[in-house]
């Protein structure tokens, strides 16, 4: 697809259409290409600039390879970087020519002036052509021992730009190691920042296939290099500060003292001029702390204020992704911003994607102090110039009184909505009132009264006519004219075009039928018939269900359509809250701007940070070895992704193991996009679970999981033996916390605890000593009476597999939840129903 | 790490393509950007971050030029927003502006700006007192030094002493004939009146600016009165962080030049300068507007520039609105806006009119929400005070000189 601004500029007289002119530069170049003239120089640059000009604006001028490096025997600097420019965006395409480009280059690299030095060894590794290596090797090499720190810094990306050009060559000239002793040793801080990001992205992509490189990259994340990168965080520069929080951020600290060292050292980076290095920090912060509750909520207090000062200050752009972040803060733990809400209250010229998290934000803080303001504050935004956004207030109001905070001041804002005459708001409040009627009956007096003010003629949206409808049939009592509102929208049943609506609307005249039969009769009758005709399936069947359950029987079809009803206590969430958790895992990362996993919007090919497929249409096929016997987990992921693109309420669905693949029913736009992608993709299996697991993370931490992906690859048995488990299973804090991070949830279950076993459960200590009994181990418990946690883990016999319980516990209501994960998923429903019958016999003598 | 930016002009056109990557990163992915750009009705609205079909974009629009980052793996979205950022910066500052034009031509300087503050998609310096002394700025001064001396190359002979001093974002060996150093207070007063006319919100954000022009490796300390009233501060890594966090005392040694040493924030303000207070009354399909300005609590500076914008609902039709002070100007999208000026001591400033509403609507049922703007010299109104700034390490006693100034940031009133 060629860029329109490029096929816009042919027809235009002004700019050149290509070829004449090129063929023009040629002559001149050629011409001055071996004068020596003075002032030769001058002329030399202005051709250049016009060469380059039109290389920018995407003519083609590689023809002129030749001519320009005829002329880039010069001493001028400004000539040769834009020399070096040209070369390294033609070489790639011109491979033969660029070998001319070679001698010129090396010579530079000699050159005495070290900035000279660096741009041409940097200009050399961005040629990036497979057969200019050898040539690349040497000077490498002596770039690496330059006495200028410049030099080094391009050196060592440039090891990194041959590894991507040739990882053998690379590995063969043993440059790692030497970048490994730089790391350690360098003293100017840019080139250890180049080794660190360079030595991250090398071993990462050698671990899949060496040992070696696994144990490499495994040192960076030791406490001496830790340690040693932290202890000159302050040498950093912004950007590479950034990096090394990144790294520490993945390295699990001994105790608790570590982590306050640790904090205690970064607690300044807080109050950096960058942004992207406070987020780091933040992101670094709260990961260590995640397991000790009281310090991770003082973490909490201490990163408000700069990050609120954050958004008040820089661009738009840079507001909005730390409103991302702080988004995410708010929806965890939403009381510690609590008294902060008036930083979310919306300004008028901000952009609306940020007043809609905004406008999330002061829901989720909105308590019993605050409601009041908060909610006076939306009602003004209710009469907002932007559209979209008075919708969101009015429905950001009718979540807050869902949450049960002084709902009688908000019923009265909803009811005045209603009477704004406004269309838009007037749909939103009754789709409102619904749902607070479903939860609060007892406001029907006063809400009935005003809705049945609402003429049915002035509601245009599907969603507000069926909820003024569903009020109609429910409470067809209480107002007087319902039965023949409900006839008068009968009488136009053709002209309803939402099948949402007709559903309703048959059900509304069954309810109304069984409290007035005599006003609705008739129009029972008519709504039948009317449904019974429709073309829509859903209307149709339903219909025809009705008339032959008022056949069968009229108290059986009551009992059915209108039985009595219970308050609903709690509506569902739109995002469970393991997704929030694993959003939450990838903070500081695109994840949390998009609300979604990296799984739900990323490709595999690109998980990691640093692999790159050529073109995405062919992808490549990493994993084609694989056993039949396929865990769901990605496939599933990948089936949820699309589930979602499509519809964004979709509930998500906790990952389950392989029984849950072959369920789902595809419907045909999504049968059409999976067939689109590459078969590997859907056959892929364990190599990418673990990878799914970290993506966000540098795949640097992804030790363990690697590890993993090989055990069930191994053992290909379609059905897993009886599962025994290892009675002395030993694993340290440090590995549990980081594989807990690693690996996906495969089984969320809530099981019933039987009374003795509550009963037992006085402290945490009496369940450790009943669960090791059944070889499960405790590594951490809290709590106390009636709410209880627990971290079990559990190994399996012959293997070296492990499972990860997070139990929760709480005797009020005798309910346990579970949360497992493995590292062999294929097994998890066993080990689930191992770990519940060892509890249940829990508290029997 | 980013694999491309790009740079397109407000017409779409890609001024500027720069590969940072092995995998090249193709031009249509800016067709798709434009594409999508158009299909959003405003531009500002557009996402900083997108995902495109094929890659992660990361656009920054600064003065009509977007600045375009491409990525297909994972990173931290602030430190692309924040680097991009961080790039129109150093190119303003460089080109003394952004625009079209200015980049065209000076094109050759953006890629060797570009080529030495990103490497392999990974950022590395962006100080601008670094980058000076790697490729000197396109001036007056150095185009006139170019034409006597001969020497037209734009590049510095030798690196820049910072990259190995201990100081990185200082040269050892500045030297100025007049030593001297101002510190600007810039404050920006963020405030939200409701419909009630009662202040929900309002805070001030404040930058601490310090321009320095001092010989060699000056030591500084700059202490304010009444630190306490502070909420939260972020430094330029000069600042030292021990003696703020024990005494608030800000030590540090300077960049050369302009930069801004900390900013602040300074929370639950009580009162602002100046009112606005705002009427409307709708009457069978007209609306009535009145809005009166004046100073509530005399700063006791005088405060200009005063201006009120404001959008009309889409549901007008027409407006005449006249005031008794400044002008008032009503733009065919139905931005009026209304510059008052100074306020006057004799009079009141006010504005009215009526407004026509569509056929149909008896009241107003959208109500403008009005931004006001203002400017008051020589004083910070969160009532920051600088107590001293003590100099060591210099041989003669440098000028010192301190400003104050209080603006209007997102100041607005709801009718």
């Amino acid at each position: 697809m060629a860029p329109p601004a490029q096929s816009n500029r042919s027809p235009s007289p002004s700019q050149p259409s290509g070829k004449s002119e090129v063929s023009d530069l040629k002559l001149q170049l050629r011409q001055l290409a071996g004068s020596r003239a003075p002032g030769v120089d001058d002329s030399k640059r202005e051709l250049f600039k016009k060469v380059i000009s039109y290389m920018t604006i995407g003519i083609d001028v590689s023809s002129l390879f030749g001519e320009m490096v005829m002329c880039s025997v010069t001493p001028d600097i400004v000539l040769k970087k834009m020399c070096y420019l040209y070369v390294g965006n033609y070489a790639k395409v011109n491979p033969d020519l660029a070998l001319l480009t070679i001698n010129f280059l090396q010579r530079d690299c000699k050159d005495e002036d070290p900035m000279i030095r660096g741009l041409a060894l940097r200009s050399l590794c961005s040629l990036r052509v497979a057969n200019l290596v050898e040539y690349l090797v040497g000077q490498l090499g002596s770039g690496l021992k330059d006495s200028n720190s410049y030099v080094r810094t391009v050196a060592v990306m440039g090891v990194l730009k041959l590894y991507h050009i040739s990882a053998l060559t690379c590995v063969d000239a043993d440059f790692p190691a030497v970048l490994k002793h730089l790391l350690l040793n360098d003293p100017d801080t840019q080139v250890v920042a180049n080794c660190l990001s360079a030595l991250q992205e090398i071993w990462s992509s050698e671990a899949t296939t060496s040992e070696e490189a696994l144990r490499d990259r495994e040192t960076l994340l030791s406490k001496p290099v830790v340690y040693y990168l932290l202890n000159r965080i302050k040498e950093f520069s912004e950007w590479a500060q950034c990096l090394v929080l990144e790294l520490v951020a993945k390295y699990v600290p001994s105790d608790s003292n570590e982590i306050f060292d640790i904090m205690n050292l970064l607690e300044d980076r807080l109050h950096h001029a960058n942004g992207a290095v406070v987020l780091a920090t933040t992101k670094l912060f709260l990961h260590l702390t995640l397991s000790m509750t009281d310090v991770h909520q003082q973490v909490y207090e201490r990163i408000k204020a700069p990050l609120l000062t954050l958004v008040s200050s820089g661009s738009p752009e840079q507001s909005y992704a730390v409103l991302s972040h702080l988004h995410l803060l708010v929806m965890r733990a939403p009381y510690i911003f609590a008294s902060d809400y008036k930083h979310f209250y919306c300004q008028y010229n901000e952009p609306s994607y940020v007043k809609k998290l905004k406008l999330e934000m002061l829901t989720a803080v909105a308590n019993e102090s605050n409601t009041y303001e908060i909610v006076t504050e939306l009602c003004e935004y209710a009469a907002n110039v932007d559209i979209p956004i008075a919708r969101e207030s009015i429905r950001a109001v009718g979540k807050i009184a869902l949450e049960q905070y002084d709902v009688n001041a908000i019923v009265d804002r909803l009811l005045q909505f209603l009477e704004m005459e406004k269309d838009y708001v007037t749909s939103e409040a009754l789709v409102l009132v619904k749902d607070l009627l479903r939860k609060y009956p007892q406001w029907s007096h006063d809400c009935i009264a005003v809705v049945g003010n609402i003429s049915s003629k002035n509601i245009q949206e599907p969603k507000a006519k069926a909820a003024l409808i569903w009020m109609l049939g429910e409470y067809s009592q209480d107002m007087q004219d319902a039965p023949y509102i409900l006839e008068s929208l009968i009488e136009n049943w053709d002209d309803e075009h939402s099948a949402e609506v007709r559903l309703h609307l048959l059900t509304a005249v069954m309810k109304c039928f069984f409290k007035r039969p005599p006003e609705t009769q008739k129009t029972l009758g008519a709504a039948l018939a009317a449904g019974v005709a429709d073309f829509h399936q859903d209307v149709h069947d339903r219909a025809l269900f009705y008339y032959r359950l008022l056949q069968y029987n009229v108290t059986v079809a009551e009992r059915v359509v209108n039985p009595p009803k219970q308050a609903v206590s709690v509506f569902a969430d739109t995002q469970s809250s393991e997704v929030k958790d694993r959003i939450f895992d990838e903070f500081n990362t695109l994840s949390v701007v998009y609300q979604k996993p990296s799984y739900m919007f990323t490709d595999k090919e690109h998980r990691g940070p640093f692999e790159f497929s050529d073109e995405l249409g062919n992808l490549s096929i990493g994993t084609e070895s694989t056993d039949t016997g396929v865990p769901g987990h990605r496939v599933e992921a990948n089936d949820k992704d699309l589930l979602l693109s499509t519809s964004e309420e979709e509930e998500t669905r906790v990952p389950s193991n392989n029984g849950a693949y072959n369920a789902p029913s595809y419907d045909s736009s999504l049968v059409s996009i999976v067939a689109s992608q590459p078969q590997s993709d859907l056959l892929s299996t364990n190599t990418v679970v673990p990878s799914s697991a970290s993506q966000s993370s540098f795949a640097i931490d992804n030790l363990l999981g690697l590890g993993v992906s090989v055990t069930p690859a191994l053992a290909p048995a379609p059905s897993p033996p009886p599962l025994n488990l290892n009675p002395k299973a030993a694993l340290d804090p440090s590995t549990f916390q980081q594989k807990w991070r690693q690996l996906p949830i495969s089984l969320s279950q809530e099981y019933s605890m039987s009374p003795s076993g509550v009963g037992a459960l006085t402290t945490p200590q009496a369940l450790l000593l009943h669960m090791q009994s059944h070889s499960v181990h405790c590594i951490a418990s809290g709590g106390q009476s009636p709410n209880f946690k627990f971290f079990f883990f559990a190994q399996k016999a012959e293997e070296p597999s492990i499972f990860l319980v997070e139990c929760v516990i709480s005797t009020a209501n005798s309910k346990a939840q579970i949360k497992i994960k493995a590292d062999d998923q294929s097994v998890s429903q066993e080990f689930s129903s191992l770990f519940q019958s060892a509890l249940s016999k829990f508290g029997l003598p | 790490m980013l694999q491309c930016i790009f740079l397109l002009s407000d017409s779409g056109e890609v001024m500027l393509e720069k590969q940072l990557t092995g995998h090249r990163v193709d031009r249509s992915i800016c067709a798709w950007f434009w594409e999508h750009a158009l299909s959003q009705a405003d531009s500002s609205k557009l996402q900083p971050v997108i995902a495109s079909p094929t890659h992660y974009l990361f656009q920054v629009l600064r003065e009509g030029i977007t600045f375009l980052a491409c990525s297909q793996v994972e990173m931290p979205p602030l430190m692309a927003i924040e680097f991009l950022c961080r790039v129109a910066d150093v190119l303003s500052d460089y080109l003394g502006g952004l625009n079209e034009d200015v980049i065209k031509d000076n094109f050759v300087i953006v890629y060797e700006l570009l080529d030495e503050m990103i490497d392999n998609g990974f950022p590395l310096t962006t100080e601008p007192n670094i980058l000076r002394e790697m490729i000197a700025p396109p001036n007056i001064v150095s185009k006139v030094l170019s034409v006597v001396t001969g020497n037209s190359s734009n590049v510095s002979d030798t690196l820049p002493g910072a990259t190995a001093s201990c100081v990185p974002w200082r040269t050892t060996d500045t030297k100025y004939a007049n030593n001297e150093v101002y510190v600007d207070l810039v404050e920006e007063m963020d405030a939200i009146i409701n419909r009630d006319g009662i202040l929900v919100k309002c805070e001030i954000y404040g930058e601490v600016q310090v321009n320095s022009h001092l010989s060699g490796l000056p030591d500084l300390t700059l202490s304010f009165a009444n630190p306490s009233i502070l909420d939260d501060v972020r430094f330029h890594p000069c600042v030292r962080f021990r003696p703020w966090e024990s005494d608030q005392i800000l030590s540090f040694v300077p960049p050369d030049g302009q930069f801004k040493l900390m900013s602040y924030r300074v929370r639950k303000l009580k009162s602002t300068p100046i009112y606005v207070k705002p009427q409307l009354t709708s009457d069978a399909g007209t609306c009535r507007i009145s809005v009166l300005v004046g100073i509530r609590n005399d700063p006791g500076k005088i405060i200009d520039s005063v201006t009120l914008d404001f959008q009309l609902p889409p549901c007008v039709l027409s407006a005449d609105l006249s005031s008794n002070c400044g002008s008032v100007n009503i733009l065919s999208s139905k931005k009026c806006s209304w510059s008052i000026g100074r306020i006057p001591k004799d009079k009141t400033p006010s504005m009215s009119g009526t407004l026509v509403l569509e056929t149909g609507l008896e009241r107003l049922h959208v109500f403008p929400t009005f931004e006001v703007g203002f400017r008051i010299m020589g004083i910070a109104l969160s009532g920051v005070k600088i107590d001293k700034l003590d100099i060591k390490n210099l041989p003669n006693k440098p000028y010192k000189g301190f400003r104050a100034l209080t603006r209007a940031g997102e100041f607005e009133v709801r009718a």
